[in-house]
């Protein structure tokens, strides 16, 4: 059942806040099932055409690649621009 | 119900409780990911029967997915099916969380202004879009998704696919409006 009110949509900035808060957290995968090397992070990173679909796929849903793939992105952004 | 199996794997029942039956490879995909599952649909429903409940009747859809597929059964069409597997039961927990949240909702309208569950409802509701958005987005709009929540401009992002700003901006809102569409929200 939804509310009748209509409530205010979420904006772009609080979605991609609430989605980097909630995908760093919400999947821990401590043994690291299906986890891909961390070169095929850097390739997702580096050259997205190339790399394996599949690489993307398993961040939707483990939060330590998903961190990591954040920290890699991070020093991507930084060696561009610095 | 599940059954308890050995130390390193948890068994799942071959149907699920309505009596509809679940595949070999499907149940062993999902025994699989019974841990993730279980840990993650803890932090929504509580319950470990429930969450349990829940993995085997995504096992059952899955399995009745894969049957319709031509030719029927074939896995091959599924390029990952653990990671197919877990997307779908987050976003059955999704739903059945809603459906919860919904029912309080329904019984404390109007006692107050500002309800309690109104941030939990819409706290949901990001997490259902977001879950869907990215189950069903093509990998261009996932990769823009990556690099809009560290901070790259719509800019960067563009660049990196051959898109101007505005047209890897309006990729990726059409991707999100098409979940918003799918779940009501």
């Amino acid at each position: 059942m939804r509310n009748n009110k209509k409530r205010k949509e979420i904006n772009e900035e609080e979605f991609f806040g609430f989605a980097k808060s909630y995908l760093s957290e919400a999947f821990p995968n401590p043994q690291r099932i299906d986890c891909p090397p961390d070169s095929e992070l850097t390739r997702l990173a580096e050259h997205p055409r190339e790399a394996n679909p599949s690489v993307s796929q398993h961040l939707t849903c483990c939060s330590p690649c998903f961190n990591r793939y954040m920290e890699i992105l991070a020093d991507l952004k930084r060696r561009k621009t610095g | 119900m599940a059954a308890e199996g050995s130390r390193s794997v948890f068994r799942l029942n071959a149907v699920d409780r309505r009596g509809r039956k679940i595949e070999p490879a499907v149940l062993e995909a999902a025994e699989g990911i019974y841990s993730r599952a279980l840990e993650h649909g803890l932090k929504l429903l509580g319950d470990p029967a429930v969450v349990t409940t829940a993995l085997e009747e995504v096992a059952a859809t899955v399995s009745r997915v894969i049957k319709g597929k031509d030719p029927p059964g074939d896995l091959a069409q599924v390029r990952d099916l653990r990671a197919y597997m877990f997307r779908a039961f987050l976003r059955h927990v999704n739903h059945l969380k809603r459906k919860e949240l919904a029912l309080v909702s329904l019984n404390e309208a109007g006692k107050m202004a500002e309800p309690p569950w109104a941030g939990a409802l819409r706290e949901l509701e990001t997490k259902m879009l977001l879950d869907e958005c990215l189950a069903q987005c093509d990998f261009i709009a996932q990769d823009m998704a990556w690099r809009r929540m560290q901070g790259f401009s719509w800019e960067e992002v563009g660049k990196i696919h051959g898109l101007s700003a505005h047209a890897a901006e309006a990729r990726f809102s059409h991707a999100l409006q098409q979940a918003r569409e799918r779940l009501k929200i």
